[in-house]
């Protein structure tokens, strides 16, 4: 019983945790229709440039965190209008995007190994620390990790809901051609979603680093994860990428109850499966229109 | 020199695995992820076979091949339903899986250590411990592949899995079996691989996972798109480039480590560059000019009349395919109820009601695109409701589509010759085992594909790509490819709209003269002119039912029906 | 009844190398509502499209209030007065009637005209009024009409072109939606070009009428003779 509720506890952290990534991709996804792979790099180096300012700068963590988001930020927007939006004016098939963004990836990816070079990369001043309640146990970055996406969400949900241009960034998810018949620019949405799901993606990068450390590779489950939520919730709902998230995290943790751990990661890999191939439109989201 | 031919030898190896990608994502269109897992499934078949099993070689390189060929076929399952992102995701997932799998079951495949001592191959005595040893087996096996992938891709079968590319349900409705196409070029692609992965395990006497993950197919992409997305000598001219490019990079001092990333980062940017200024690589999709050569050469006119364009009997009015009682509906809307409609032998029916009166579902349900969900259709007095799209081509009912779905970047000939009925190059087996049936096949098919041609007065544009047609161009190519089917029954799904007077002047007789030769046609419009000129009999659907039967002067004569027409 | 708001001269349009519009040249009158009949695939959306701004023409111009606006893109047609309802679903479905209409004033500089725009439109369509918080996928079809016409006179357009709003719509509720047609040009005075096939309910409301055939105008004037249903079928 114990063990069940440990992990419903660890199942609600990674849960925030892949809810945040995937709502981050999502919103670009459900947006624009581009599958940018590269959030998982933009991911990484977020991560590298809170470790550099934090660890070796010996900038204040805010201050560090304040850093990453600019250069998450920078990178997603370059992206946008540097790489993706060339390809959607020639009107590329929608693959053509996807392989571009696979380009991107590698060389960002790599471009971070040969900056900051490899090795697991750990801001020592950091200490997490550790807090019981009854027989669960969390730490620090974990309450950080469900606030965060509590925070974030709620201010994500917010700006959709109240203002001007996030009605304009759920009417563009909805229908883009309607979009721009009354009177949208289609261009600045795009951009503004690639700026705030690139922002997104950088609390919770700097979270990992916290956590785990930094390392080269750590954008490629964070982008992975990030997509598999988006598809699990459903495509084009910014609530399904948060459910799909969290679906995720459950069953991942909840799954130790009966299958060892190294699988862990694997299980996702079957929920994916099941979804894709019984409800393709995703858990939660309506059938959608192509 | 050591040194060079081992990068010929990795070259090779590259040039396997490029080559069998490109049969996936050039020529079928399917986008699937995992390249590298097919690559290093093989690698570690055959490690573990010949470590733990002592079996020598070719023993588990040829069992590689069957087993990875079966992991192939088990990604292909999923990618016969979804396309797109959802089977980038998938096949990202097997991909992701099969690494995991590899680090996890240590027992088998020594985990993060990978396994080691794996023996050389050694033939006639001598054992290919040395890269110079190695490099003629590697080139062997590297050419051999290609042939195999060469027979593929230049097969008809392959020029099915291009038109599948092009477009999926045009595909199915000249008839082909998408389930079987996707299947094997899965277990291809899968297959070929893993051998690059067996030469791979023998070579290095070590396999360990690091090799064979998301970046190494991102690698091997690479060198397809670079070469060039549907053609095979392409993806041995990327793969030689991206092998041997970062190979100057050795001149440059610099730590092993900072070179191995500075080598993909040009990869990574190589791939988005060529993206920018030429998508379609180095070296383009090219036409295939065998098929055009053959058949420009001429050969006995009107054969293909006869066994085309000519009907079983002549023009005698007797029923052919019946429609009685369909129903469909989509969630709780209904499209077409208790419809039932009548075809003619040498006659043009005509569909004709408003907008969203169900002429389009009818069409589906009647070629298997749509399951009804109740109501017979009966074709020739055999049933044919629940067949599949491509049975029912087979069967003699075929149809076209209103948005045209040609293969674009197919020629004008291939767009025919790919619609012909009962190819045996379809079936992959017959192309490496009975080529002079095909390649005999091939010549009179492209023989009678030119007459289709000629009947709709398209001759000219043989080889022309699909995309460079005018519209009325395209519009008549719409109908040389319904005609090429063989079937008795021909569905025009608005073969006319968006033409004007003259081009309509076009495509009326050989519309007309279809009916004569003895076909059943029929075809959906909303030019009333066109009715009026063509059909024979009329049905007027409304509200997913048929509100009246006659000619078309009765008809558009009926004041009540111009008020529904109208309304 | 005699100035053109927004005229078309010789317009070509198409997709690709498919020209679908062959040199259609038409004129909405200051005030008036123009009325476009023609079967499936005659040409008529792809006419309005290329009007709005929706595709750029192949050849010809198009004038609005006297300056030629060829090619411009629809968020300047927009903010200059033209709107646009498109065929089908017009609307945005996952979000709900009260956003959508707020939406419709998206162009709108100055957004505290807005609440006074909403009560007129909902007093032209109590309905929206009631069904403020529902899902707009959720309405009925007829109200989801009403929906995209009271988006399009959230700027208050001088220029409201419509494409096919009968369409998919039972009998009673296309009388509704052609009645509103005709309260709004009364009332705001908008000029009106509207795509119909349905003969009988959209003519009466019409002041001229054109009739377009594989991309060109085969009848333009009066509405009146159009009435005769069986000499119609003739001309489609």
């Amino acid at each position: 019983m114990d063990l069940a509720l440990q992990l419903l506890v660890n199942g609600v952290i990674t849960g925030s945790h892949y809810a945040l990534l995937g709502v981050g991709f999502g919103i670009i996804f459900a947006t624009t229709r581009i599958v940018h792979f590269a959030y998982g790099p933009i991911f990484t180096v977020a991560a590298y440039m809170a470790w550099y300012s934090a660890a070796m700068l010996g900038l204040p963590i805010p201050v560090a965190l304040l850093i990453a988001i600019l250069a998450a930020v920078l990178l997603g927007v370059g992206s946008y209008v540097l790489l993706y939006e060339p390809f959607e004016k020639r009107q590329a098939p929608h693959l053509v995007p996807l392989i571009a963004s696979l380009g991107l990836y590698i060389v960002l990816e790599n471009l971070v190994g040969i900056i900051f070079g490899s090795g697991v990369r750990v801001v020592r001043e950091f200490t997490n620390g550790i807090h019981f309640m009854g027989p669960v146990f969390f730490t620090t970055i974990h309450i950080w990790q469900v606030v965060v996406l509590v925070v974030l969400g709620g201010a994500l949900a917010v700006f959709l809901r109240w203002t001007s241009y996030g009605k304009a960034v759920l009417a563009m998810t909805d229908n883009p051609e309607m979009a721009r018949i009354i009177g949208i620019d289609t261009r600045k949405v795009a951009i503004l979603v690639f700026a705030i799901g690139s922002a997104i993606s950088a609390p919770s990068a700097v979270l990992i680093l916290l956590k785990d450390g930094a390392t080269t590779h750590m954008g490629f489950l964070a982008v992975f994860m990030a997509f598999v939520a988006v598809i699990v919730g459903g495509i084009g709902s910014i609530k399904g990428a948060v459910i799909g998230g969290f679906a995720l995290g459950m069953v991942e943790s909840l799954g130790m109850l009966r299958i060892p751990t190294e699988w862990q990661s694997s299980i996702a890999f079957m929920l994916l499966f099941l979804v894709v191939l019984l409800r393709p439109q995703g858990l939660f989201g309506a059938a959608m229109r192509r | 020199m050591e040194y060079i031919l081992h990068i010929l030898v990795m070259a090779s190896l590259y040039v396997i695995l490029a080559t069998s990608f490109n049969l996936l994502i050039g020529f079928a269109g399917l986008f699937a992820l995992s390249h590298a897992a097919f690559y290093g499934l093989g690698a570690y078949v055959t490690a573990i076979l010949t470590t733990s099993l002592g079996m020598p070689f070719p023993i588990p390189l040829i069992a590689g091949v069957a087993f990875v060929a079966a992991v192939g076929v088990l990604v292909a399952l999923p990618a016969i339903r979804v396309s797109g992102e959802y089977l980038v995701i998938i096949s990202l997932a097997l991909q992701i899986i099969v690494v995991e799998v590899i680090l996890n079951w240590r027992g088998l495949t020594g985990g993060g250590d990978g396994i080691a001592g794996i023996p050389n191959i050694t033939i006639f005595g001598g054992r290919l411990s040395s890269p110079g040893t190695f490099l003629p087996l590697a080139v062997a096996f590297a050419a051999g592949c290609f042939w195999i992938a060469w027979r593929l891709a230049h097969s008809p079968f392959g020029r099915a899995l291009r038109a599948m590319r092009e477009n999926a349900s045009a595909a199915q409705a000249c008839g082909k079996d998408l389930v079987y196409m996707k299947l094997t070029v899965f277990a291809f692609a899968a297959g070929l691989a893993s051998i690059a992965g067996g030469l791979y395990a023998h070579y290095f006497n070590y396999v360990g996972p690091d090799g064979f993950t998301i970046d190494e197919t991102i690698y091997i992409l690479a060198m397809v798109i670079l070469g060039g997305t549907g053609n095979l000598w392409g993806s041995v001219v990327g793969a030689l480039v991206l092998v041997g490019l970062p190979e100057a990079l050795k001149f440059i001092n610099m730590p092993v480590d900072i070179a191995d990333k500075a080598r993909l980062v040009i990869y990574g940017a190589l791939l988005i560059l060529i993206l920018r200024i030429r998508p379609e690589g180095i070296l383009p999709e090219p036409q295939s000019r065998s098929v055009t050569a053959t058949a420009t050469a001429g050969g006995s006119q009107g054969k293909a009349q006869e066994t085309l364009l000519k009907a079983e009997g002549s023009a005698d009015a007797q029923p052919i395919l019946e429609g009685r009682g369909l129903h469909k509906s989509f969630g709780g809307i209904t499209a077409v109820s208790g419809f039932d409609i009548v075809m003619r032998r040498g006659q043009v029916t005509g569909l004709i009601g408003p907008n969203g009166a169900g002429k389009t579902t009818a069409f589906n349900l009647l070629t298997g695109f749509l399951k009804p969900d109740e109501g017979e259709i009966r074709y020739k007095d055999k049933s044919i409701a629940g067949l599949k799209p491509h049975q029912i081509v087979g069967a003699g009912v075929a149809r076209s589509f209103q948005d045209l779905r040609l293969f674009t970047k197919m020629t004008v000939l291939e767009n025919v010759v790919v619609a012909l009925p009962r190819q045996s190059g379809d079936n992959v087996f017959k192309a490496y085992f009975a080529p002079r049936q095909v390649a005999r096949e091939e010549r009179e098919n492209a023989e009678r594909a030119m007459e289709v041609l000629r009947f709709v007065g398209l001759e000219d544009k043989a080889d022309e790509r699909a995309e460079n047609l005018s519209y009325a161009e395209e519009k008549l190519l719409v109908v040389a490819r319904l005609l090429a089917t063989g079937a008795e029954v021909l569905l025009f799904d608005e073969p006319l709209s968006g033409l004007d007077g003259n081009a309509l002047q076009e495509i009326f007789p050989v519309i007309r003269r279809l009916a004569e030769e003895g076909k059943t046609i029929c075809i959906i419009e909303h030019n009333l002119d066109v009715i009026k000129t063509l059909c024979d009999t009329v049905y007027f659907l409304d509200e997913g039912h048929t509100m009246a039967v006659g000619s078309p002067d009765e008809l558009m004569n009926d004041p009540e029906l111009a008020e529904r027409y109208f309304k | 009844m005699s100035t053109a708001i927004l005229e078309a001269r010789d317009l070509c349009a198409g997709y690709g190398k498919k020209q679908i519009v062959n040199g259609v040249s038409l004129s909405l009158n200051t005030g008036e509502v123009l009325l476009i009949l023609g079967h499936n695939g005659a040409g008529k959306t792809t006419f309005v499209r290329a009007l709005f701004g929706l595709m750029t023409p192949m050849a010809g111009q198009v004038l609005y209030e006297g300056k030629e606006i060829t090619g411009r893109k629809p968020a300047a047609n927009v903010a200059d007065g033209i709107a646009f309802v498109p065929q089908g679903h017009g609307i945005f479905r996952s979000l709900s009637v009260h956003d959508n209409l707020e939406l419709g004033g998206f162009v709108e500089p100055d957004k505290s005209v807005l609440p006074q725009r909403l009560e007129q439109i909902n007093g032209l369509f109590p309905i929206l009024k009631e069904r403020a918080s529902q899902t707009a996928g959720t309405l009925s079809g007829g109200q989801q009409q009403m929906l995209a016409i009271g988006m399009a006179l959230m700027h208050e357009p001088r220029v409201l072109i419509l494409d096919e709003p009968s369409i998919g719509l039972a009998p009673n509720l296309v009388e509704r939606v052609m009645s509103s047609i005709t309260e709004i040009n009364q009332r705001f005075g908008t000029s009106i070009l509207i795509i119909e096939q349905n003969v009988p309910l959209s003519l009466p409301i019409a002041h001229r009428a054109a009739v377009i055939k594989t991309g060109e105008v085969v009848y333009e004037g009066a509405p009146e003779p159009l009435q005769d249903h069986v000499k119609l079928m003739q001309l489609f």
